[in-house]
């Protein structure tokens, strides 16, 4: 058993550097069940019940059910157009030859490496002139440009990797292009698929700056910007603040749980591609 | 590429039906407005009237001189420290102490190392703005309690204080992510390079410096590039916490836009300094590609 | 079949970009609700759902977010449904900074409010530039509203495309303001303390009170803005109203690089360097700040008025109000205030009757006394018969304002000035404070400022 031993030391470092991360989640998660009286006897005093009303108050007065509703919408809208699309240019670039492909590939690599604020102030003036400016579109449009700039990349490097004698078998088959896309190297992609989805899901969930900016109207707010809105409202109150951020984590962290191999080979190992 | 042919019958013009719609969606929505910002950044406009004028340069030499926009940029740049180099090293050292060894219940650890991540920075902003809340938050209230009373600061109002607080939050995000890829590249490592190692006689610091880091490169771009964009882009946080305050204490390029183009009406200023904030982050980039490139040949 | 779905998506994405792409004003697609020109209202594009034709919904923005401020506006919206059938009020509650944020872009849409809250002063020039709000003279002269405040306060809701305080009037305002000095009854009595007549004696009291051990002013500075009342407070004593007046409109080619605002400046700064303001003030938000005074902590705050329903709600202290005091006692009061951001209305909109008759409301003798009940000061005035309860902080708040009027002594916001002058004093403010900079910096920093616009 000396290698249990051994191994002690390298517990204790894991465990300390964990407990820095989780430590103050674990904080603003006590705080989102207790009163404001509660919170007034220090931070490190405990609930006395677990008590929901500051996610009532948070959903309901707060408005959180309406963010909730604008973040489902526009995630789910970008992550499947973005996910679809993607794969459609990956199959194009890693598979497909057309003349000027690589200066395409190239164009398109680049909004990978734009930052939003370099897009956002055009942007706007843009869909305000075709009137999208405070609706959903003006949301998923950008994001879905943005990120199929990244599944470019993602799935041309699958698909330059999938096996040509399936590609070739196919085609004797009498497949077409399209079949044998989602015949063929459909199955084989899934597990790089799912990678895009959960990513596209953060990525979307998680913006802020163009959701700030282009979206106004109280209700078509995702949660992020409801959340930092909210904190204009209620910075004093602790708890709600608390119970609000719980639900804006709260879906991407379930997400995250189920799917964590994928997040981490996805954000590992897309930079390493790129 | 030879495996790349056209089947009998094939237009060689298929591929345009695959990529056109993201094609004209990315050109609408990223590649269009990129160059719209770069116009913009030669006009004075207010955004809400018609009268747009062309001033050339004027916004970038004012730019040059403005000591607010070179304050940002020089906080961006101090950011560097607290996004990319002390977690890089946190994540190199950790490595390195955990070794090549496989640990039961690794897979725990990284998933929970990795959660800032995936988290809105917002939230996370929301959690921080509470951590340093001098009155009613855990910080002081933590120091008070085990007697350092004299340590307790009004973190983020505080002029020398409220910077590296911003970045320590950085710190906070970003080092489990380096410490999970490095630790991911030292398992690609195979096992006979050290054992090789060991028989030459190659003691523990050896091994790091002449096998470990150069088989990490790899990650060492990518932590770099994905750390350092970071530091550059920091927006969020600064929004929720301080606006750029105390005084211009914590204010950062990506809020100075926001404010010059939204609230202030000063399109085209604003414009310009996005327009050099990109170009600083793709300048970044590709010379950290150009490096990774070389020194893999 | 999740494949179907996605197909259809894309293509109806596809058809209708590129549609909108070559012709982004006329385009009828498919695309149910689509904006038909910039200037004409348009449906909805945010609600699918289309309210039964005989009802009218107005949706209105405004920043009476504080928990007794908003309950006030509710009722007032209650009262104001009851009394028109058929008419729903759609609130939307900002807080100030998210109201200054995204009123200048919603204003432009087609779908923006119908009534809302603008911040006077350059922020009101921009969006009257912009051509966004409806001049509302008509409906003055229909509702006779410039008899409701004298015309000094009126001027205030008034700009032209290029200035303010004339021209057109853009909107009117439900609540008065002021910023005065709150103190703490319970300790004024334990210590016996005597309320100041002269800015000397305030500043005795300040030291008496740091000699009893306790905090003298209860201040939080993270947020920027609550600063620039506790300087400005102190300007106003040194200052006169014609300076003011010059300054906030930009006339006669005033500077702020001035001994009285150098010295305005000292003053605070030492303030902060005699420990006078609440522990770690900078690292304090202003809503904390209210919760620490609330709480019993600190003797004094320099705040609006728009916090006196705060104080007089959860807390078992006592608090009353004085105005700064001047230099002399025969000096002419003058004090930070105006009244609160007017109520305007969109130019676009479909309902502007109805928005006006809205408005009306909001400045009726009743709304004034729906205010008054919660503590908060109304601009309009209050019910013939209504009397407010001596003694209460309401009632010193009352009295103040008739000093105000009556001396002509309501000064102004001096962020108003231009529109980077909020942003630039939050930050030279927070310099001086924390003693980065000297009061000549200071006074120096904010005349670069104003010299540019």
């Amino acid at each position: 058993m000396r290698s249990w031993a051994r191994l002690i030391p390298n517990y204790f470092l894991l465990t300390l550097f964990l407990l820095v991360v989780i430590l103050p989640i674990l904080g603003i998660v006590l705080s989102a069940f207790k009163t404001n009286q509660e919170i007034a006897k220090g931070p490190f005093s405990l609930p006395a019940r677990l008590n929901f009303d500051n996610f009532v108050g948070a959903w309901v007065a707060g408005h959180f059910n309406n963010y909730f509703r604008s973040s489902v919408i526009v995630s789910t809208v970008t992550v499947a157009v973005s996910v679809f699309l993607s794969i459609l240019l990956g199959y194009a670039f890693g598979i497909l030859s057309f003349p000027g492909q690589n200066l395409i590939y190239a164009v398109l690599l680049i909004g990978f490496m734009v930052p939003f604020e370099a897009v956002v102030i055009p942007l706007y003036h843009f869909l305000n002139r075709l009137g999208l400016v405070n609706t959903y579109w003006a949301l998923i449009l950008p994001q879905i440009g943005q990120s199929i700039s990244f599944g470019t990349l993602w799935m041309t490097s699958f698909f330059r990797t999938a096996p040509q004698e399936l590609v070739d078998a196919s085609a004797m088959d009498g497949c077409n292009r399209w079949q044998t896309l989602w015949h063929v190297l459909w199955p084989l992609a899934k597990p790089a698929v799912l990678t895009l989805v959960v990513l596209f899901f953060m990525w979307t969930w998680n913006e802020f700056l163009l959701a700030l900016i282009m979206v106004q109207d109280d209700r078509l707010r995702t949660l992020p910007v409801g959340l930092a809105f909210f904190q204009g409202r209620y910075v004093a109150d602790i708890p709600r603040m608390a119970a609000g951020s719980i639900i804006v984590a709260g879906p991407i962290v379930l997400v995250y749980v189920l799917f964590q191999r994928y997040f981490i080979r996805g954000l590992l190992g897309g930079a390493i591609k790129g | 590429m030879n495996k790349k042919y056209h089947w009998p019958g094939e237009s060689r013009f298929l591929g345009y039906l695959y990529i056109l719609p993201g094609v004209v969606i990315y050109l609408l929505f990223v590649l269009y407005p990129v160059l719209e910002t770069v116009r913009t950044s030669f006009y004075r406009w207010d955004g809400f009237t018609v009268n747009r004028t062309f001033i050339g340069l004027q916004n970038y030499r004012q730019l040059l001189i403005d000591s607010q926009f070179l304050q940002a940029l020089s906080h961006n740049l101090i950011f560097i420290i607290f996004y990319s180099i002390i977690p890089i090293v946190l994540g190199i050292i950790l490595a390195s102490l955990l070794g090549r060894r496989r640990l039961p219940g690794m897979t725990f650890f990284r998933a929970g190392l990795f959660l800032p991540q995936v988290i809105s920075m917002v939230v996370v902003g929301v959690m921080w703005r509470w951590i340093f809340n001098p009155v009613f938050g855990p910080l002081n209230a933590f120091l008070k309690m085990v007697g350092l009373n004299s340590l307790a600061r009004p973190w983020l109002g505080d002029f020398n204080l409220a910077l590296p607080s911003v970045g320590i939050i950085g710190t906070w995000v970003m080092y489990g992510f380096c410490m999970v890829l490095f630790l991911a590249g030292m398992q690609r490592i195979p096992e006979d390079y050290y054992e090789a190692a060991e028989l030459d006689g190659a003691n523990e610091v050896q091994q790091l410096r002449y096998i470990t880091l150069p088989s990490l490169r790899p990650e060492f771009g990518v932590a770099l590039i994905t750390t350092i964009i970071a530091a550059l882009r920091v927006f969020d946080l600064v929004y929720v916490l301080t606006r750029g305050g105390p005084g211009d204490r914590t204010l950062v390029v990506a809020f100075l836009v926001y404010r010059a183009a939204f609230q202030q009406n000063r399109i085209g200023y604003a414009a310009a300094v996005a327009t050099v904030l990109t170009l600083i982050i793709l300048l970044i980039s590709f010379l950290i590609l150009r490096f990774q490139s070389r020194s893999e040949e | 079949m999740k494949k179907v779905a996605l197909q259809v998506l894309v293509l109806g994405l596809i058809v209708m970009l590129l549609l909108t792409a070559c012709a982004p004003a006329a385009t009828p697609t498919a695309e149910p609700t689509k904006a038909p020109e910039e200037a004409q209202p348009a449906p909805t594009q945010a609600e699918p759902a289309q309210p039964p034709a005989e009802t009218v919904t107005l949706v209105v923005w405004d920043q009476y977010a504080r928990d007794v401020e908003s309950e006030v506006m509710n009722q007032i919206n209650k009262e104001f449904e009851e009394a028109h059938p058929g008419v729903k009020i759609e609130r939307v509650v900002k807080s100030f900074d998210d109201l200054k944020t995204t009123i200048k872009l919603a204003l432009g849409q087609p779908d923006g409010p119908d009534v809302a809250q603008v911040n006077q002063g350059q922020d009101m020039v921009a969006i009257v530039a912009g051509d966004l709000l409806l001049p509302l003279d008509d409906y003055a002269t229909k509702y006779k509203w410039r008899e409701i405040f004298p015309e000094s306060l009126n001027s205030r809701n008034s700009a032209t495309a290029t200035g303010f305080g004339q021209g057109n009037l853009y909107g009117m305002s439900v609540t008065a303001e002021f910023v005065g000095v709150y103190y703490n009854k319970g300790m004024f009595e334990k210590y016996g303390w005597k309320l100041p007549t002269t800015f000397d004696e305030f500043t005795k009291l300040l030291a008496d009170i740091k000699a009893a051990g306790e905090t003298p002013i209860t201040f939080g500075d993270l947020d920027g803005w609550p600063g620039i009342h506790t300087f400005s407070s102190v300007q106003h004593v040194l200052v006169d109203v014609d300076y003011i007046n010059n300054f906030t409109y930009g006339l006669n080619n005033v500077s702020f690089d001035i001994p009285e605002n150098r010295e305005a400046a000292k003053i605070v700064q030492g303030w902060a360097k005699d420990g006078y303001f609440t522990d770690g003030f900078m690292g304090i938000g202003y809503d904390d700040s209210l919760k620490i005074y609330k709480s019993g902590q600190g003797a004094l705050m320099i705040t609006g008025t728009w916090a006196a329903g705060e104080f007089v709600t959860d807390t078992d202290q006592k608090f009353g109000n004085f105005l700064m005091p001047q230099k002399t006692v025969d000096t002419p009061q003058l004090a930070i205030g105006g009244v609160g951001l007017p109520f305007c209305i969109r130019k676009g909109t479909k309902n502007a009757d109805l928005a006006a008759e809205y408005i009306n409301f909001l400045v009726s003798p009743r709304a004034a006394q729906l205010w008054a009940e919660k503590g908060m000061l109304p601009a309009a005035p209050l019910p013939a018969d209504y009397k407010v309860e001596e003694g209460t902080l309401l009632a010193d708040q009352v009295a103040a304002w008739g000093t105000l009027l009556k001396s002509n002594g309501i000064g102004h916001y001096i962020d108003w000035a231009t529109l980077t002058m909020y942003d630039t004093l939050n930050a030279e403010l927070q310099k001086l404070f924390a003693g980065e900079t000297t009061p000549e910096q200071f006074t120096a920093a904010i005349q670069a400022d104003y010299a540019k616009r």
